[in-house]
């Protein structure tokens, strides 16, 4: 049994940790480029959204490559990502691929029965260990991105964090142990404390909300996060890995306590969860609004349904609460330039109001 | 002073306008619905941008009813059944409206949900009638006999005409908007097809056929789409053809055409999709429709 699993950002170095952990062979599907999602655009429903279709084009391309299975999630709506793993089956199915699916869904049961078949519950300590190394991963990425977050608006010679981050992101990957992954971390933070940076300068702060897969994926929204740095912005993303599972997943409870606050500033817009991020996308913008941020972008792709919602109600938040908000679609047709000739607009913009007020 | 709600010809009235209509006359309450759907209507919902055709036109509807009425009601449906949504624009419906259109009469809105129990409809009931002025008991008692007198009717299907038999799928706040659908089901009709509507499969058949899609839909309307759907392509009686109705951006409906597609294809009945958007042009729908029965036609003198 080979294993492949679809990519979402720098989720593929959690999920290599895991599953190779759990004594799986794992292989990878190839990074995605501009081939993969027009491979998956090719065979997906037309408006399926955007994560759906590079997913199938990253298991056309694992499945070509010798993989034989799939692990993926499912889910119980409203957003359509719970129904993703059926439909894709269908479409494999029909291009020819032999192959075992494996949706796990968001239940106690389905994920017993799933380990206990892949793995064997019998291995608990190994499972435990295996854990462990992916959670340390999984706070180290995050801990990564935050301080490139940081970094990017105030470097004086542009590049150099990314040349960082890449770097670290290769060692983590390859680390396997926590002591690894701790070591890494230092000597990034090391490096980044060493970088020239601009003295005394305040960078424009851009709250980033909407859909996870377009917010987390460098690919899908064309490096929206590195480009923003680049204009001098620094970003604040609202949902990360770290947090969504500890938020969703592992119900950590600081994390729930923070989410039950977003849902509570999001109520009197959006009097109810309708799927994916599009409550989330709603509350954050409130929060970030309140905590003095200059403007927030939302992100979503393109025929998103909770999104959407969430899209046609922002411009009365962002009237109530006095905050710029933008927000972006992609999908496959989505032009580079035209999306970097909105990020500056929207920066002078903020520049220009920022200036204004002091 | 007898109060007046508005309800607007839109989406899920399509399922429940009858019950809600009699259970506010019922009450002693006038009951406004807006009318069939203009241009105008569609011009003033397509303010807002990227949500699906029937979305656009409900917002035109309510649009429509502003100045006529004392309340809009625009219930919150966010499940019907256990396990199951409707879909997130359903969802997050009353907030649309509010945040895009002001100068609105006070909206009626009530959240029914009906994931963990039945009985939150019960409670919706009264909350409903407690907000114009009813007592527990009496808006209880009126939702009961509504909804009664709804139960009693049952379609009944004419079988006997002969010729080409085509299945027509899609919701019914499409199909039976005549200015969203263009009015599909009368020009098949006119080009001598048998129409067989998704909507006249008994509910039984339908939640039979949907026990082979591998995963249970959870959004529910799809779910009874697409059962009644497989209902028709897995009858006994042959059917020559389906034309599958969506709108342009409908999310469920973009993957589950998708299962439709797979499932049509492996009873080799020729599927036609009809993805319509507020730019579809009659003149190219009516080629499509023509091509497709002609096609059939032929099919039929070649294979039987």
């Amino acid at each position: 049994m080979l294993v492949t699993f679809p990519h979402m950002g720098t989720l593929d170095i959690i999920l290599k940790a895991l599953f190779r952990g759990a004594g799986l062979l794992v292989l990878p599907p190839p990074l995605v480029t501009r081939q993969t999602l027009e491979l998956g655009a090719k065979y997906s429903p037309e408006t399926a959204c955007l994560p759906f279709k590079i997913a199938l084009g990253n298991y056309i391309q694992g499945l070509s490559l010798g993989a034989d299975t799939i692990i993926t999630c499912g889910g119980e709506g409203p957003c359509r990502l719970g129904y993703y793993a059926e439909v894709q089956k269908n479409i494999l199915t029909g291009l020819g691929y032999k192959f075992d699916m494996i949706a796990i869904e968001p239940n106690i049961k389905s994920v017993w029965h799933v380990v206990n078949e892949l793995v064997g519950i019998k291995k608990w300590r190994q499972l435990y260990q295996a854990i462990q190394l992916a959670g340390a991963k999984l706070a180290a990425t995050d801990s990564i991105e935050r301080q490139s977050w940081f970094y990017r608006p105030r470097e004086v010679a542009v590049g150099q964090v990314d040349q960082l981050r890449n770097n670290v992101l290769q060692t983590v990957d390859a680390a396997i142990d926590k002591a690894g992954v701790a070591s890494a971390l230092s000597k990034f933070a090391g490096n980044l404390a060493k970088l020239v940076i601009k003295p005394d300068f305040q960078p424009l702060r851009i709250g980033l909300v909407g859909e996870i897969y377009v917010m987390l994926d460098h690919f899908a929204n064309q490096d929206l996060v590195k480009k923003l740095g680049q204009l001098g912005a620094e970003v604040y993303g609202t949902i990360l890995l770290g947090d969504y599972v500890h938020t969703h997943i592992s119900k950590n409870r600081v994390a729930r306590h923070s989410y039950q606050t977003v849902l509570k500033l999001a109520a009197p817009y959006l009097g109810h969860y309708i799927g994916g991020h599009g409550i989330d996308s709603i509350g954050n913008t409130i929060k970030l609004g309140q905590e003095g941020f200059d403007g927030i972008i939302q992100v979503f792709p393109i025929t998103c349904m909770p999104e959407v919602i969430a899209k046609n109600i922002l411009p009365e938040v962002s009237d109530a609460i006095d905050i710029p908000v933008l927000s972006l679609g992609f999908d496959e047709h989505t032009g580079t330039a035209g999306m970097v000739t909105r990020l500056e607009a929207f920066v002078d913009l903020l520049t220009y109001r920022r200036r204004k007020q002091a | 002073m007898a109060l007046k709600v508005g309800i607007p010809r839109g989406l899920l009235y399509y399922y429940y306008g009858d019950l809600w209509r009699n259970f506010f006359q019922l009450l002693g309450i006038e009951v406004v619905v807006s009318g069939t759907t203009t241009k105008q209507m569609l011009d003033q919902g397509s303010k807002i941008d990227e949500v699906c055709l029937p979305v656009k036109v409900y917002l035109g509807h309510v649009c429509a009813l502003r100045g006529k009425v004392d309340w809009l009601f625009i219930p919150r449906v966010i499940s019907v059944a256990p396990k199951q949504y409707s879909c997130p624009k359903m969802m997050g419906l009353p907030d649309v409206v509010r945040a895009n259109f002001p100068d609105l009469p006070p909206m009626l809105s009530v959240d029914v949900n009906l994931r963990k129990s039945r009985f939150v409809l019960y409670r919706a009931v009264v909350d409903l009638g407690k907000r114009l002025g009813k007592s527990p008991w009496s808006s209880l008692k009126t939702w009961v006999r509504a909804s009664r007198q709804i139960d009693a009717v049952a379609v009944k299907q004419d079988e006997s005409v002969s010729g080409i038999r085509i299945g027509l799928v899609g919701h019914p706040y499409i199909l039976k908007d005549s200015q969203i659908s263009m009015d599909i089901t009368g020009k098949l009709v006119r080009l001598g097809v048998r129409v067989i509507d998704v909507g006249d499969v008994p509910r039984e058949e339908a939640n039979s056929a949907a026990e082979r899609l591998t995963k249970p839909i959870f959004w529910n309307y799809c779910q009874r789409l697409v059962g009644a759907a497989l209902a028709l392509i897995y009858s006994p009686r042959r059917l020559d053809g389906l034309v599958y109705v969506t709108s342009f951006s409908c999310g469920p409906d973009s993957l589950l055409g998708e299962m439709l597609g797979w499932h049509a294809r492996k009873c080799n009945i020729p599927l036609l999709t009809l993805a319509l958007d507020e730019h579809t042009g009659e003149a190219g729908l009516v080629t499509r429709l023509e091509a497709f029965v002609d096609m059939l036609d032929r099919r039929n003198k070649l294979c039987w």
